[in-house]
């Protein structure tokens, strides 16, 4: 068996045939899962340093000078590694007093950090199936970000308590923009929203909970999803980033929402993390530092204070970095124009298994194993369960872990 | 003729599936490098379904393909896949949270002669 | 998906009956149901005036040729492998109870529906309750399908 590591449900279900070359036969991988493994057998990366060919030794050294001689440096990307990897990286981060950030403060980070906190309620994927009776889904698609979330966890399997499952026992709300794949599969039970139209709607749905009528939105259907909520017996929200991107300051508003239903019945709230391991980061750097992401080192082992705040998340870390070592990401491709820019005019280095916008523009390039078919180790699932996961194959290039342990021993 | 709108980005799964195998090829163009207008728009700018349009805000301008989303109506409002192209039209300032705005972009949208804006020269703009 | 109105609209529409079915719409209904075939209207097959129609009517019928015996018919290629219809398939989930009735993907080989490099694939279907003599209207790979990749004739 393998593990996927396309997306945060991290199925450990899949059968992989290898042959030279090819993946021979995929048995339960979805498209998403086949895409990205198929990344395995197509613009691989080689060790490069200023757009030529050097030996691995050569990039790691040059790596380890860099980071040394930089005065401000940034290490960015993170939830496409290991636990293992992610460790080490927040200590070589401490060791040269560099910024670290990751994913999440563009994204999931403002929720994650309340539920990783204690504020709001969660449970794990595997309560969702045994126990859920009602799953909202709120600025996420997961039929096509999360393809398998809806057959393994939320809508379609049988659990403990839900043994006529879809048919009977389940039911789906989608809360978005637009009438997306897994909308079309909720159709009863879908509501559009406008643009950052989505505190308007949590406040209807406060309002009707309260058995008021709403003052805006569709009164009648509103007041029919307050009463699925009110006779949910395990209800679970999944936000996804539409609904992040939406609330963002008024987040408070959607921890009063939780509060509320949990005032009638039992609701959890579990985050649609999208990169495998991205929880697994926010966890290791809470624990370490008390803040899920963007922390500055400044000052060092030595002992200076660490520092948490937007200053210190990558789209201003980006402006104020003279290098940075990017792992697993691809910013230049993912993120906003002007935080891309910034890092494609300072010395780059990317530890990537795959050709990206990110690995042509970076000074170095070292090349890693693909974690899940060429590097074993542990991740989070989006719902915090631990997985851990052995290689299938076996691979001449290093893991994210050894290669920075090298960097390190490096500098 | 142009259109002010707003851009809500999402994700694909047939999009991504190219991407992870390769951000340089000509079919991830082809499946990013989209914008998905309301009927009603696309006959404002007088374009139909291939024909490429102009997106142009403070941030950047990329020339992409128009295409009829069979979505209810929204007019005024347009959706493209999350990519390197729509993120050049992202702004990076951040709100209260410190939340960069992915969605709610806000566009002007013309018809062009142009072709699709290549992501060699995506790159070359990051660079310069 | 081709209708039986539109089936007949590329009929003769004279009832004539020589298909043996009182009129062109039952007949209609007969070839979408796969009951009957084209040549068995025998005005369409001989007068020359059809002929346009008769190419169409091929046309139209073409991907139900391609269709299973239950009348099951795969797209590959909007396929998503998200596995709903393997964790939704009533035959399914008696033949791998402590797997695709909880949402995992099957080991043996009794079920009909799995999901292989990326896509859905469909062996055994005449164990598809909507096969044989005691066929009831199962659609539960149809209905939890996020992308119209199943579809019945
Ligand atoms: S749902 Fe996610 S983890 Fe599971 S197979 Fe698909 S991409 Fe991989
Ligand atoms: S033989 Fe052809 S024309 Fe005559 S009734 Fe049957 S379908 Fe109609
Ligand atoms: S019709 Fe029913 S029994 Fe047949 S394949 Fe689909 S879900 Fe399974
Ligand atoms: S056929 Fe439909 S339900 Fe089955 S795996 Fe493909 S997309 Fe999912």
């Amino acid at each position: 068996m393998t593990t996927c590591t396309g997306c945060s449900l991290l199925c450990e279900d899949i059968e992989l045939v290898l042959k030279t070359g090819a993946i021979s036969e995929a048995k339960n991988l979805c498209r998403k899962g086949q895409g990205h493994f198929q990344a395995l057998f197509t613009e691989r990366t080689k060790p490069m340093i200023d757009g030529k060919e050097v030996t691995l030794d050569q990039a790691i050294a040059k790596a380890a000078e860099i980071l040394k001689n930089a005065r401000t440096p940034l290490l960015y990307g993170w939830s496409n590694s290991t636990l293992e990897a992610q460790t080490v990286g927040i200590n070589l981060a401490k060791k040269i007093g560099a910024f670290i950030d990751d994913t999440s403060s563009f994204c999931e980070g403002l929720l994650m950090e309340r539920i990783l906190n204690g504020k709001i309620p969660t449970c794990t994927l595997d309560d969702v199936r045994n126990f859920a009776d009602t799953s909202v889904f709120w600025g996420t698609d997961p039929s096509n970000s999360h393809p398998r979330h809806l057959s393994r966890f939320s809508y379609y399997p049988r659990g403990e308590k839900r043994q006529k499952s879809y048919e009977e026992e389940r039911t789906c709300v989608v809360v978005d923009v637009r009438k997306s794949a897994t909308a079309h599969l909720c159709s009863n039970y879908y509501f559009r929203v406008p643009p950052d139209g989505d505190a308007e709607f949590l406040e209807s749905i406060l309002t009707v909970l309260d058995g008021k009528i709403p003052k805006t939105g569709d009164k009648k259907r509103l007041i029919e999803l307050g009463t699925i909520l009110k006779k949910t017996e395990f209800g679970v929200i999944f936000p996804g980033p539409g609904m992040i991107y939406s609330m963002q300051d008024k987040m408070d508003l959607f921890e009063e929402l939780v509060a509320r239903l949990n005032e009638i019945t039992t609701f959890k709230v579990i985050p649609m993390v999208g990169h495998y391991n991205m929880r697994g980061f926010n966890q290791l750097m809470l624990g370490q530092t008390g803040f899920i992401n963007s922390v500055s080192f400044r000052g060092g082992a030595a002992g200076a204070a660490t520092t948490h705040g937007p200053e210190q998340g990558v789209a201003l870390a980006a402006k104020s970095s003279d290098a940075a070592l990017i792992i697993g990401s691809d910013p230049l491709s993912a993120l906003p124009f002007g935080t891309a820019r910034a890092l494609a005019h300072i010395p780059l280095i990317a530890i990537d298994p795959r050709r990206s916008l990110t690995t042509d523009a970076a000074q170095v390039v070292i090349p890693s194993a693909l974690s899940g078919l060429e590097a074993g180790g542990t991740a989070l699932r989006m719902d915090g369960t631990r997985i851990s996961f052995e290689p299938i194959t076996e691979s001449e290039r290093l893991s994210d872990e050894q290669i920075l342990t090298r960097i390190m021993e490096a500098i | 003729m142009s259109v002010e709108l707003k851009i809500v980005c999402f994700e694909d799964i047939f999009q991504y599936e190219s991407g992870e195998k390769s951000r340089f090829s000509d079919e991830y163009r082809q499946l990013s490098a989209v914008i998905l207008l309301d009927k009603q728009d696309m006959a404002s700018l007088g374009v139909k379904d291939g024909d490429k349009v102009l997106v142009e805000n403070e941030i950047s301008k990329i020339v992409v393909a128009a295409k009829t989303t069979d979505d209810e109506p929204h007019a005024g409002l347009a959706f493209m896949i999350n990519s390197v192209w729509s993120n050049q039209l992202l702004r990076d300032d951040l709100c209260n949270a410190s939340v960069p705005r992915f969605k709610g972009i806000t566009a002007r949208v013309a018809p062009s002669q142009e072709e699709v804006t290549q992501i060699s020269e995506i790159v070359q703009r990051l660079r310069a | 998906m081709v209708g039986a109105m539109e089936i007949y609209m590329l009929l003769p529409k004279t009832n004539c009956k020589k298909c043996g079915l009182p009129t062109c719409m039952a007949f209609a209904v007969g070839l979408l149901g796969r009951e009957k075939k084209i040549d068995e209207c025998p005005p369409l097959i001989e007068e020359k005036k059809y002929e346009a129609k008769l190419k169409k009517l091929h046309e139209v019928m073409a991907p139900l040729e391609n269709a299973s015996e239950t009348g099951l018919i795969i797209h590959p290629e909007k396929c998503f492998g998200c596995g709903n219809c393997v964790v939704a398939c009533p035959v399914n989930v008696a033949a791998e109870p402590t797997r695709c009735a909880v949402g995992l993907g099957p080991e043996g080989d009794k079920v009909i529906l799995r999901v292989q490099d990326g896509v859905v694939l469909a062996n055994n279907l005449k164990e598809c309750r909507r096969f044989g003599p005691n066929k009831i209207l199962c659609n539960a790979c149809t209905a939890t399908c996020p992308s119209k990749a199943i579809e019945f004739v």
